[in-house]
């Protein structure tokens, strides 16, 4: 044992663990980093375990990443006195999210559903995988990875450096932006400061991306290489009409128990908005979807105080922007479509 | 639970506390049979149940087998036993597989057969403590050690949670004897588990998952035909991470194990660098090929009977072996392709002077499923080398089957690495390809650098400061990674 160097080897890998971490959480403080939560499978499980509260108690969103940043929690919550429960996924097609709970019979709550057309409207496998994978795991998730999930809580709050997207290995060496071979898909990179995650699900772009021009046109050029990269023509026909059909049998499955759906067109701005109407005209997507749902539907341009926005980059509003429009999506809840809160009532003109 | 989880770190640190407070042995034995159902029921708690079972009809049928004097009533027993464990294993893991198989022979016969298809939900661990219970029964039939006395320890045997779900597959002597004194860990012991605990976690999370996982997935999950260059790196990262992947657990294993006071057999030694493929199966999955040469290919005859049946025997051997890893036609061909293998090792053998030198080193600690290491491949020649890279090329080459989830992807992928196809698809990035290369290249060199050494003697003689170094690098490499708790490649098997 005297001359075993595991002893001395263990305090030394403490002591340079110890300083290596807390000089890491410094520095990634003194940048500007604050804490972050991965937007993982079993945040996504966390917050959908929640959709059986009372149902004059909670309001379940599920869409794409725009409602993720345009609904401002915090106000929502404040105002209405519900429980917001955010369970839009980026980048996704919702239809799987809308089925499953339609499917859940002891889902009877008030359900806000986002409408943003190039993925609610699209037939890919790609944009559904996300919302698959979620469901897969909170329909399989352990006891284990419960509690691992609730310590994982615990350090992400705590220290800004546990960020995946950003701050872990692989997201640095993404950083290099190697030249790849012709050919190659390479997943775009996003800013750091674009897309932070709350514990609520609720993602916001920092004050700095907003005023920064070039990390705004960087967003902007990742959409525009979307939009390059989908060769498909939006669909229609009779595809078209039956996500119309799957959409209506799932919305009259939660009307039928005694829930509400309601459907939002959040704000997108410039040429990303003008690329929507040349590719989804209003009246043969949206105005069609909610005439054959007959439920309540809320599209942005129809309403002044919310058509302005200018989105940083053409597609989610910044902070500021999301607590003016959640406030006047409050009201036009309540007073043009007769949805009732706790510290609201409904006052239907 | 996982060794990669935030859970598992809490519960090792109360087993810890626990295992090192002052009570009897029976209790402490208590504490880790408990602890250890609650690490297998964190996954599924119904699934207990079966592993109860298990325990408690293995447990009196074995002593029952051995002091029964019998002849037919042992038999009968002894076949209760293996139709028990391996109708239970054979239902969970194979009565899909079973019945879809069964279905296409029907149909191929003219018969309008469309069942259901059953929604079974394999049991984590179940293919690994059915042979730790299975080699039990048997050795109780053999009578080629006592029966375990008390029940619990014959349950902690079975259950003891660092080898419960994925190995390593223990046999009776191994570890029953290790319940039946009082210990805890020395501090020396205490600290090389943890060091072999940190190092299992930096190969599972950093090499396998956040480095390897991502290019194997990709090119794994292609449609369609591929680029040459594409179609090695997936394999090439694949042949990483199943091995860090699973030795990995391993490691992680035999640490938690050893931080308790418990010794648990080695089930890697660096197979990359295996010289011949009778030399991988001595590197690789070490207790499993172990298990299958004294519960298979021995009793079938080994090479007792004739150079024929010893080739027939092998075949069995590694085809049931393949199965073993899941059910599907491609793991039956993976098992082919190493019965093959061996087969032509063999032949070569038989024209060589190594059958020669094989004979005259043995080591019993050296045996592997096809016997002992000709002492000629020990050293560390060019020529051996040499032999080690082109046993490497062709283990890459049954990766295919084992990763690849049709013959048809597999085929595709195998054409795609021996044939120039135009415009297969370009899929991997630089980094992608520079991670698999770098990585891939270091694990064959270390694993030729350490072939004939142990981990823990090569820290033992490192410097103090070094040794701390490279095992804060390992941590913060571990942190900085910041993947989720994935399984292990290994759970569904």
């Amino acid at each position: 044992m005297t001359n075993s160097p595991f002893s001395k080897a263990g305090i030394l890998m403490l002591v340079l663990v110890i300083v290596s971490l807390t000089s890491w959480e410094c520095y990634v403080r003194s940048k500007g980093f604050e804490t972050s939560y991965d937007d993982n499978p079993a945040l996504w499980a966390d917050k959908r375990a929640d959709v059986y509260e009372p149902a004059d108690q909670s309001t379940v969103f599920i869409g794409s990443s725009r409602i993720k940043f345009d609904l401002d929690i915090p106000t929502f919550e404040s105002a209405t006195g519900d429980h917001a429960i955010q369970l839009a996924c980026v980048g996704s097609n919702p239809i799987p999210i809308l089925e499953n709970l339609a499917a859940d019979p002891d889902f009877k709550g008030k359900l806000v559903v986002d409408v943003t057309e190039v993925l609610f409207f699209s037939t890919s496998p790609h944009n559904v995988e996300t919302p698959l994978k979620n469901l897969k795991y909170y329909k399989d998730r352990t006891p284990a990875q419960r509690v691992s999930f609730q310590l994982n809580h615990l350090l992400e709050s705590q220290l800004a450096f546990i960020d995946k997207d950003r701050l872990s290995m692989n997201a640095e060496l993404g950083n290099l932006h190697l030249h790849d071979r012709p050919g190659v898909f390479g997943e775009p990179i996003f800013p750091v400061e674009f897309g932070r995650v709350r514990f609520n699900r609720q993602e916001y772009m920092t004050d700095h991306f907003v005023t920064d021009t070039a990390a705004r046109n960087q967003v902007k050029g990742i959409w525009a290489f979307f939009a390059k990269m989908s060769k498909d023509p939006p669909v229609s026909g009779p595809k078209l009409d039956s996500i119309f059909n799957v959409v209506k049998i799932a919305v009259d499955k939660i009307k039928a128990r005694g829930g509400q759906v309601l459907f939002v067109r959040t704000p997108s701005s410039g040429e990303f908005l003008f690329g929507e109407k040349m590719g989804y005209p209003r009246e043969k997507y949206w105005d069609k979807l909610v005439s054959q749902l007959q439920c309540p539907s809320l599209y942005f341009l129809d309403y002044p105080a919310i058509a302005h926005f200018e989105c940083p980059e053409n597609s989610h509003l910044s902070q500021p922007d999301a607590i003016l429009f959640t406030n006047e999506f409050i009201r036009i809840l309540t007073q043009e479509k007769g949805w009732k809160f706790r510290n609201l009532p409904a006052v239907v003109k | 639970m996982v060794f990669n989880s935030l859970t598992f770190v809490a519960f090792f640190i109360v087993m810890l506390i626990l295992h090192n407070l002052p009570f009897s042995w029976k209790v402490k034995k208590i504490n880790l049979l408990l602890a250890s159902y609650i690490f297998y029921a964190a996954w599924n708690p119904p699934f207990i149940l079966l592993l109860w079972l298990s325990t408690v009809i293995d447990f009196f049928v074995g002593r029952a087998l051995y002091t029964q004097e019998n002849k037919h009533k042992r038999k009968v027993l002894l076949v209760l036993s293996l139709i028990g464990n391996l109708g239970m294993l054979c239902f969970f893991k194979y009565g899909g597989f079973l019945l879809e198989n069964f279905t296409q022979l029907v149909n191929l016969f003219g018969m309008d057969f469309h069942p259901a298809k059953p929604n079974i939900i394999l049991p984590a661990g179940i293919s690994f403590y059915t042979f730790t219970t299975l080699c039990y029964t048997v050795d109780m039939y053999k009578r080629k050690s006592e029966p375990v006395k008390k029940l619990l320890d014959f349950s902690l045997f079975v259950t003891f949670f660092p080898h419960l779900v994925a190995g390593p597959i223990v046999r009776p002597p191994q570890l029953v004897p290790q319940f039946e004194t009082a210990r805890s860990a020395t501090r020396q012991q205490l600290l090389q588990g943890l060091l072999l605990l940190s190092l299992g976690l930096f190969m599972k999370v950093v090499l396998a998952d956040s480095m390897l996982a991502s290019p194997a997935d990709t090119v794994f999950n292609a449609h369609g035909p591929l680029n040459t260059l594409d179609a090695w790196m997936g394999v090439l990262a694949f042949s990483g991470q199943i091995f860090f992947d699973f030795a990995g657990y391993s490691t992680c294993a035999i640490g938690v194990a050893s931080c308790l006071g418990f010794v648990l057999p080695d089930n890697f030694l660096y197979p990359y660098a295996a010289i011949g493929f009778s030399d991988f199966w001595r590197r690789w999955h070490i207790t499993l090929s172990a298990w299958l040469r004294d519960y298979l290919y021995i009793p079938l005859g080994g090479n007792r009977n004739g150079r024929f049946r010893t080739y027939f025997n092998l075949m069995i051997t590694m085809l049931l072996g393949g199965l073993w890893h899941g059910a599907n036609w491609t793991f039956v061909v993976w098992g082919a392709l190493h019965g093959f293998y061996l087969w032509m090792e063999k032949i070569v053998q038989h024209f060589s002077t190594l059958k020669q030198a094989a004979m005259t080193s043995v080591s019993s600690a050296e045996i592997g499923v096809l016997g002992v290491l000709p002492g000629e491949l020990k050293t560390k020649t060019v020529r051996n080398f040499l032999l080690a890279m082109v046993t490497f090329f062709f283990i890459n080459v049954t990766w295919v089957f084992f990763r690849a989830p049709d013959f048809h992807s597999a085929w595709q992928m195998l054409t795609a690495m021996f044939t120039h196809i135009p415009n297969g698809q370009v899929l991997l990035s630089t980094l992608s390809i520079i991670k698999v290369s770098v990585i891939v290249i270091l694990l064959v060199a270390f694993h030729w650098m350490m072939r004939n050494t142990r981990v823990l003697t090569v820290a033992a003689k490192m410097p103090w400061w070094l040794l701390g170094l490279i095992w804060a690098v390992l941590i913060l490499l571990l942190v900085w990674s910041q993947e989720s708790s994935s399984s292990f490649i290994y759970f569904q098997f």
